[in-house]
């Protein structure tokens, strides 16, 4: 190559990232105001405080993102607004539809793109979703300005007794999550709704848990044995059994405690153990019965060492629900 | 004179051979159940079961209008009864009617994969929040 091309190429390549590093906003979660738990089926109500520091004159969107249970049906029973130095009063938002490109990414929408750049704030069951809101107006900002944005974020929260791990982004929708100073986020530590049933916990690694968490006793439900979190008596187990009682709508309990291949769970390695059954077969439910819940613990081949919930000697639970 | 005798024959002769063609769009076969069926592949809410749950002696048997199952694993409907298409040349549902109970439908797929037709239904046997999609074969 000629050094006149060289110059030449050095000139537009450096004359591009010139533009991008110019074309931009960066912003930045500065604080959060989130309450440590609320009630089952209460709204949380959430403040962001938002600093966006522009190179250049840009007319974009603002994009705000929350991480939540999917139980929570967010996308139906959230309300985000935002208040800031360049408008006045209230400004509305609006969800973005599943399956709208998000700016610059590759043609993936914004749910999608958030869990991909951003992750899942270490939450550990994969029951929940980024839902995200544009604002109902765009804004010119001007170059080499500062602007504080406060955003209200409103959630009705389902009945559901859990634990989760909240996720929060802003960005806008021309830079998208194109660079990493384009857009902050912020993960809250573990956020708790004192609600009803079983506790749903996203935030620590589970002993036994039960797949689907909505299900009915017509259901294949997985029941999932996890012998990494904790030790246990079943640490060298070379099999491991279900020990499970099933509770019907008539209060009876129901128990299947052998050591046979309908019990017997198959390994995943790493101590983890799994079984998949129909629990209206297990039990050989007449017509007219249903179950209401399980109780339920994991044994050894001999049935001496028995397993339940924290490892301890009571049951695990689960309770069929369809909600 | 001679000439214009073979002209006008020419002419006659090319009118005659232009008869138009009377074309007949073939018709699309009404689709047929009869016969047992068994599960090749079943999902619930995307995850793959088949080789996790047992449903290797389950078989649904279609006769005309009527089907009975064997060795039942979560289905749509529980009990024999009677079955029917939305429409039999463009099938998009197939509904089930218990002889105990009320009308199940369910979206169908009917895709011909490696020669061999097969029916997809999607169903919700407990919860409905649950989403269970089942590959259906012609049994040997």
């Amino acid at each position: 190559m000629k050094p006149n091309n060289i110059w030449s190429w050095t000139w537009k390549i450096g004359g591009a990232a010139l533009l991008l590093i110019i074309a931009a906003c960066s912003m930045t979660i500065d604080s959060i105001v989130q309450p440590a738990s609320v009630n089952g089926g209460d709204i949380l109500p959430v403040t962001l405080n938002v600093t966006i520091t522009t190179n250049t004159t840009q007319t974009s969107n603002f994009m705000v993102a929350v991480l939540v249970p999917k139980v929570w049906n967010a996308s139906k029973n959230a309300t985000i607004t935002f208040t800031s130095d360049i408008s006045s009063g209230d400004q509305g938002m609006t969800l973005i539809p599943a399956g709208t490109p998000a700016p610059q990414g590759g043609g993936l929408d914004w749910p999608t793109l958030l869990a991909t750049k951003i992750g899942n704030g270490g939450n550990l069951l994969p029951d929940y979703e980024w839902v995200a809101f544009y604002s109902n107006s765009s804004y010119s900002v001007a170059g080499n300005a500062t602007i504080h944005a406060t955003v209200s974020i409103k959630i009705k929260t389902s009945p559901d007794n859990l634990s989760f791990k909240l996720g929060y982004c802003v960005a806008n929708s021309t830079d998208g999550l194109s660079g990493s100073d384009r857009y902050g986020s912020y993960f809250s530590s573990c956020f708790q709704v004192n609600g009803t049933g079983d506790l749903i916990d996203f935030c620590n690694p589970q002993l036994a848990n039960i797949d689907p968490r909505t299900s009915l006793d017509n259901d294949i439900i997985t029941l999932t044995f996890d012998g990494g979190v904790t030790p246990t008596t079943l640490d060298n187990a070379t099999s491991v059994y279900l020990c499970v009682s099933g509770i019907t709508d008539t209060g009876d309990s129901l128990s299947v405690c052998e050591q046979t291949n309908r019990t017997k769970m198959r390994p995943l390695g790493l101590n983890k153990w799994q079984i998949d059954l129909w629990p209206r077969k297990l039990f050989n439910l007449p017509d007219n019965k249903h179950l209401t819940g399980l109780r339920y613990y994991f044994t050894d081949a001999a049935g001496g060492s028995k397993v339940g919930y924290g490892g301890g000697s009571l049951p695990f639970t689960y309770t069929f629900k369809c909600q | 004179m001679k000439k214009t005798f073979l002209l006008s024959a020419i002419t006659a002769l090319l009118l005659l051979a232009c008869k138009p063609e009377r074309l007949v769009a073939p018709g699309e076969p009404v689709k047929a159940l009869n016969g047992s069926w068994q599960i090749i592949k079943a999902t619930r809410n995307g995850a793959d079961l088949t080789n996790r749950f047992d449903f290797s002696k389950f078989r649904i048997h279609f006769t005309d209008s009527s089907y009975s199952i064997d060795s039942l694993v979560p289905f749509i409907v529980s009990r024999g009864g009677k079955w029917a298409f939305d429409d039999p040349t463009y099938p998009f549902q197939l509904s089930f009617t218990p002889t105990d109970s009320s009308r199940k439908s369910s979206p169908l797929l009917y895709p011909v994969s490696a020669g061999q037709r097969n029916i997809i239904i999607t169903f919700s046997p407990g919860c409905s929040l649950n989403s269970y999609q089942y590959t259906l074969q012609k049994a040997n």
